[in-house]
């Protein structure tokens, strides 16, 4: 039996937020990097037929240079990091 | 163009005669056992007139004539003897057509000078033929290798038949339509609309004959008129390069012969000093004097001997033997100089996907589980990035 395993699955992280609720650092390997600019903001709203998804979505540059993208789980207010 | 038709009729059933003389005039039929399910190969006329024909069933030829002695084939005696038919016509002409075995065809043009004329040149010819291989030809000599071959094939064995120049119809229009070269559905019409002799279809014209036979019906009316444009295509002397074995006792497994096959093929690269070679024809004699051969055409001239091996040991292993082999005899022939090959992008590719298949098989038989994954794309046009795509066990 063939068995199908989907790419890009979200992880979760944990991420700092400000007054706002947007994230100002996230941890990395147990390191906490601070969030040196959004690049992009975006919101996902889908599959309500099925199990409801609603997230929002942020393009983090972070202080170290990485780039990394996190979401918002907007139904369970949890943070993940996924590629996109 | 004069041309000959030299026509040994019913050429197996000749050679073996000619090996055993008690078998003339006994109706013989060739082709294995009775019990076989195979077709009879060929036959005599006194087989033939009780019904038998080659390409019939082995079974059948064996309810129609009971008293007939069945021989199994010897394909390489009958190749060998013609090999031979054709050397002397060869002595003759440089330019000899072989047709099929038995019938060759020879360029007579102006050949005629150096005898008396035709019927002197065609006896000579006859008496070459039984002086070199005891075998009794009908000849024929006429415009074309139609007329030719209708000369010779209603003589008589020993006889000559020339046609003239210009006499060709008055030659053909008594002559049955059954020896035009056509389909036996296309003969059954011409039969049923009152056509028997090549008079009666040459008396019609053109246009209806073609209307109701199509492109066929317009070849039978030209041969009915002794119009034949087909050219006389020689034969190609060609270097044929030959290793034999002998083995010391008659070898029955696959494994022997390909041992043997080994052998010789590292003899014949050897030989071929470089060049390669497009076909590879394998000969075995049997025990009890029977014998088999296949002949196999490479898609590209091969140089590599053991991509030959490879080859020959797939036929032998697709092959059921009829007998034990004594001797195997490998010819590798269409000799060229050119080992360049055009390499294509898919053929690379098909290799990359075979070799990955083997190493993900051994993967997993090593590992039991699969290490190579495919991906596939599941919902490309999903906004949600794990939707889109997924891994799934690569399968070779």
């Amino acid at each position: 039996m063939k068995t199908l395993q989907p790419l890009k699955q979200p992880r979760p992280v944990a991420v700092e937020t400000g007054e706002s609720g947007e994230p100002v650092a996230v941890v990395l390997g147990g390191r906490r990097l601070a969030v040196a600019q959004v690049q992009d903001v975006w919101r996902i709203d889908d599959e309500w037929w099925r199990e409801e998804v609603s997230r929002l979505y942020y393009h983090l540059l972070l202080e170290d240079g990485q780039v990394v993208t996190v979401y918002r789980d907007l139904l369970k207010d949890e943070w993940w990091r996924q590629s996109y | 163009m004069r041309t000959a038709c030299i026509l040994i009729s019913h050429f197996p059933v000749a050679v073996e005669r000619q090996r055993d003389s008690s078998l003339c005039r006994r109706p013989v039929v060739i082709g294995e056992t009775p019990d076989q399910r195979k077709a009879v190969l060929d036959c005599s006329p006194e087989a033939e007139a009780q019904g038998t024909r080659p390409g019939r069933p082995l079974r059948q030829a064996l309810a129609l004539c009971r008293d007939a002695i069945f021989l199994p084939p010897h394909p390489l005696l009958y190749r060998d003897v013609f090999e031979s038919v054709l050397d002397v016509l060869e002595t003759f002409s440089p330019e000899v057509e072989e047709d099929a075995l038995g019938r060759a065809y020879l360029n007579a043009d102006g050949l005629a000078l150096h005898y008396k004329d035709e019927l002197d040149m065609g006896e000579r010819i006859i008496r070459s033929l039984e002086a070199a291989t005891g075998l009794v030809a009908g000849v024929g000599i006429a415009e074309g290798k139609f007329v030719a071959w209708t000369a010779a094939i209603t003589s008589e064995p020993g006889q000559v038949c020339t046609v003239p120049a210009g006499k060709e119809t008055e030659f053909l229009y008594p002559l049955d339509v059954s020896l035009l070269p056509c389909k036996s559905d296309t003969l059954r019409r011409l039969e049923l609309y009152g056509l028997r002799t090549m008079g009666d279809l040459a008396a019609l014209p053109l246009g209806p004959v073609q209307a109701q036979f199509g492109n066929e019906g317009k070849r039978l009316w030209e041969l009915a008129h002794g119009i034949d444009g087909e050219p006389l295509r020689p034969r190609r002397r060609e270097e044929v390069i030959v290793e034999g074995v002998r083995f010391p006792a008659a070898a029955v497994s696959v494994e022997a012969l390909v041992v043997a096959c080994r052998r010789l093929l590292v003899r014949l690269h050897w030989r071929l000093r470089g060049r390669a070679a497009r076909r590879m024809r394998l000969r075995a004699l049997l025990w009890g004097g029977r014998s088999w051969e296949k002949t196999v055409t490479f898609h590209d001239a091969v140089v590599d001997w053991e991509r030959m091996l490879f080859i020959a040991k797939s036929v032998l292993a697709n092959t059921t033997l009829p007998a034990p082999v004594e001797e195997l005899t490998i010819e590798l022939s269409g000799i060229t100089e050119e080992r360049g090959q055009q390499a294509t992008l898919f053929a690379e590719k098909a290799g990359l996907k075979r070799q990955l298949g083997e190493t993900v098989r051994q993967l997993r038989t090593r590992w039991g589980r699969p290490f190579v994954s495919r991906v596939v794309e599941v919902e490309p046009w999903s906004r949600l990035p794990e939707r889109r795509h997924a891994l799934i066990d690569y399968e070779p």
